[in-house]
């Protein structure tokens, strides 16, 4: 069952210049999905598109079979039932850990809160306030109002980029651990291909506007035609920029 | 733009029919100047030609040269010593060089007359020491030069001082090691950087230049705002007002260009090369000599724009204390509170929506209505004045031959209407200032909010109003003691039954009845004055 279903997605700013251009790619549901691009790639472009926080210029957006967007029609970003980590996390400041997760929520309250602060590990910490918090803490509360709601997708803006080295490891086994036991769709879009290599199920790269390549995690291997890459995975983090042009290449 | 034609249903919404339909109604007063332009110049407009128009530009040009050259010394002098240096007393000595913000400047116009004219009570005390001086003569175009710049000099200083004061400890350590002296390091790296705060102090120095009437009306110098009053008022020829009017606003509009060709497309952003940290800025102890000298620079402004004519208004005060101070100056003194509170209020919401229409609308060129909506802070008083009465005479003249039904006296006499005019002529104030602020916030917080199931009116009141409280505070002080200093627009359109202090203490100084226009000014100055502490209170603990 596919929980995305782009077609033909197109849009351009001021100029005629099309920052997303005639994109089409479908995702499976209960999967993770990594859009790798470098910067400018339009990848930011195309997940504000899908959020609703953009308006296409052409093309079709389906959630979970729902059309979302089309040249006559567009549903309003409150009704599409899409959860959005942005990059810097976006927690609002004047608000505690607990009032931003409960944020969207109208019925049990506490009892969803309390479960997801348990899930993200943050029990401890209802009560502060998001400056009192380290980046990683932040990320996991702000996944967690994500998550409060129940989307039918989560999109994850460069989830990574603003940790640093040390702590992103360990937080990308935690990311996907948490996705994967709550069982959502999710596509993050990345600069980094090791972030993709590590917790996505398929990745889509993205180059000027278009979508050069799509496949499942296990066929990125099969991709590559060097064998020391394709029997090393260590070999294969290394080499992650050689493998992202050798798919531009192919 | 083929595709925007195409999607024109599809992201049509009510917030773009609002925000054009807001704008339109705002800007009336303009496009009321405008269309009357093409109705033929007044009966006068030759008169006023052959007479009085060169004398109008001659004044107008002078008065701006040389506030502007006397604003922009004191203001970055001042500036610049307290940006960079400690000394004792310094958080009282930054208080009062703001100070001359209370006193509106027509205000000062008439102390200084009290203190050096004929009697003053500075020509009586140098009497005292056997000097034999009748009065220093204060009543032409330079001693009107003298009393607006210091009276507007704190809007050069409050720009120039935050850009002087964000310049980090490297900057000047790298001009060092340059082998740049300190004079050079001056005028060569700090001023330049400094120039769109300067910039956009002197901006705002000659829009109140423009702006003034009384100071000008009572020193007797024709410029182009008294121009328009007159003509207006004792010439009785509305059409030619309009004329003048007209000419006044492409002027200003040229005094903008002008600004922004200054700023050009450099930048002065020290946040992109340089990571500001507040303890990379240090700040020198002055000591001997040189604090004599700076503490000297500091206290003239002071002295000149605040010390002396509060002076002379609180000896005007208690002369005239027993025949003034009654029941009806408080009322009065109400009543001008109560008009500037309603206005602030009305003002900060109409600035709020005008900036979260045109973020919620789809149509960004739509947007460019906004930014008319909001030109009436460069638009001299007079001229929204002259404006909103030639609108209200077309819709009296519509409502008496189409309908026959007179209603005249509903938009003469009325305060909407006055309301409405300081809408338009302030409404920029608290626009700039919100905006600012929304921009700082980003759109990823409302964007959070969306997506959780919020809508957009929802989502202002839960997440940005919270956040954005200090600024619309601060928009609503601004607002408030423009509003209470404001004379021209309110000689206008006021009601005959409604006065403000800032109109008493004018009809007072206009009948030659200065002294007793002192209690009124005084009330003016502190209720403006607690507004500028409590501003200046609330910016410190948002720090």
């Amino acid at each position: 069952m596919k929980i995305l279903e782009i077609e033909n997605l197109s849009k351009s700013f001021e100029s005629k210049f099309e920052v997303v251009s005639d994109c089409t790619f479908n995702i499976q549901a209960g999967n993770i999905c990594a859009i790798v691009g470098e910067s400018g790639s339009g990848k930011t472009t195309l997940f504000r598109l899908i959020a609703g926080l953009e308006r296409p210029d052409k093309g079709t957006i389906r959630i979970n079979g729902t059309l979302m967007s089309s040249d006559k029609f567009i549903r309003d970003i409150k009704d599409r039932n899409v959860g959005l980590v942005f990059q810097d996390f976006s927690l609002f400041p004047h608000l505690t850990v607990k009032e931003n997760i409960e944020f969207g929520l109208n019925k049990n309250k506490d009892e969803k809160v309390e479960k997801l602060l348990q899930t993200i590990k943050m029990e401890n910490f209802p009560n502060r306030y998001p400056n009192e918090l380290s980046g990683g803490q932040q990320q996991r509360v702000s996944l967690a109002r994500s998550l409060a709601m129940d989307p039918d997708l989560l999109l994850l803006d460069e989830p990574f980029s603003s940790l640093d080295t040390q702590l992103k490891s360990k937080i990308r086994q935690e990311l996907r651990d948490i996705i994967k036991k709550i069982g959502i769709s999710s596509v993050f879009i990345t600069h980094d291909i090791i972030d993709a290599l590590e917790i996505a199920d398929e990745i889509i790269f993205m180059d000027n506007g278009k979508i050069i390549r799509q496949c499942l995690i296990e066929d990125v291997f099969k991709e590559i035609k060097d064998e020391k890459i394709q029997n090393n995975m260590v070999e294969l983090k290394k080499n992650a920029e050689l493998i992202l042009n050798a798919l531009k290449k192919n | 733009m083929f595709l925007k034609i195409k999607h024109f249903k599809r992201d049509f919404n009510k917030w773009t029919l609002l925000i054009v339909a807001l704008s339109l109604f705002l800007a009336i007063p303009i496009f009321s100047i405008l269309i009357s332009l093409f109705s033929g110049n007044g009966e006068m407009w030759e008169h006023i030609t052959s007479y009085f128009l060169f004398d109008y530009i001659k004044n107008s040009a002078i008065l701006i040269f040389g506030t502007g050259l006397l604003t922009f010394t004191i203001g970055t002098s001042s500036a610049w010593i307290v940006a960079k240096y400690t000394f004792k007393y310094k958080k009282v000595i930054e208080w009062l060089l703001f100070m001359p913000l209370a006193i509106p400047s027509y205000i000062v116009a008439y102390t200084y007359v009290g203190l050096i004219g004929y009697g003053g009570t500075f020509i009586e005390i140098l009497r005292d020491f056997g000097l034999s001086i009748n009065r220093i003569e204060m009543m032409n175009i330079y001693g009107l030069i003298w009393v607006l710049s210091f009276s507007l000099y704190p809007y050069v200083y409050a720009g120039t001082r935050t850009i002087f004061q964000s310049y980090p400890s490297q900057l000047k350590h790298t001009a060092s090691l340059l082998g740049v002296s300190n004079k050079k390091y001056f005028f060569s790296v700090a001023l330049p950087l400094a120039s769109p705060g300067i910039i956009g102090g002197m901006f705002l120095v000659f829009m109140e230049v423009l702006n003034d009437y009384g100071a000008a009306k009572y020193y007797g110098v024709n410029t182009f705002t008294t121009g328009i009053f007159r003509t207006w008022t004792a010439l009785e020829d509305l059409q030619s007002s309009i004329y003048l009017s007209a000419i006044l606003v492409i002027l200003v509009f040229i005094l903008v260009l002008i600004v922004k060709w200054l700023r050009g497309r450099r930048s002065y952003n020290l946040k992109q090369t340089n990571a500001i940290h507040k303890n990379e800025i240090k700040r020198t102890k002055l000591s001997g000599l040189k604090r004599i000298l700076y503490l000297g620079i500091l206290l003239v402004p002071i002295l000149f724009g605040f010390i002396l004519p509060l002076m002379q208004l609180v000896i005007w005060g208690i002369q005239t204390f027993d025949s003034m101070f009654n029941y009806d100056l408080i009322i009065l003194g109400l009543e001008s509170l109560s008009l500037g509170l309603s206005t602030a209020l009305l003002v900060v919401f109409l600035a709020c929506l005008l900036i979260y229409l045109s973020k919620w609308n789809y149509f960004k060129q739509f947007n460019v209505f906004s930014k008319i909506a909001t030109l009436g802070y460069v638009i001299p008083g007079a001229i929204i004045g002259v404006g909103i009465i030639r609108t209200s005479k077309s819709l009296t003249d519509l409502f008496s031959f189409q309908f026959n039904l007179e209603i005249g006296h509903l938009v003469y006499n009325s305060i909407l209407v006055l309301i409405y005019a300081y809408m338009f002529r302030f409404i920029a104030v608290a626009y700039n200032s919100i905006e600012g602020n929304t921009l700082k916030l980003g759109k990823n917080l409302s964007e959070s909010s969306y997506l959780l199931g919020y809508g957009k009116i929802k989502t202002f009141f839960k997440i940005d109003f919270p956040l954005l409280k200090n600024a619309l505070i601060s928009s609503f002080v601004l607002v408030l003691i423009d509003v209470m200093k404001e004379l021209p627009l309110t000689l206008i359109l006021k009601p005959y039954n409604l006065s403000t202090l800032a109109v008493r203490a004018y009809e007072y100084a206009e009948d030659e009845r200065v002294a007793e226009a002192a209690l009124p000014a005084l009330f003016l100055i502190f209720l403006i004055g607690t507004m500028i502490t409590l501003l200046n209170y609330k910016l410190k603990e948002n720090k």
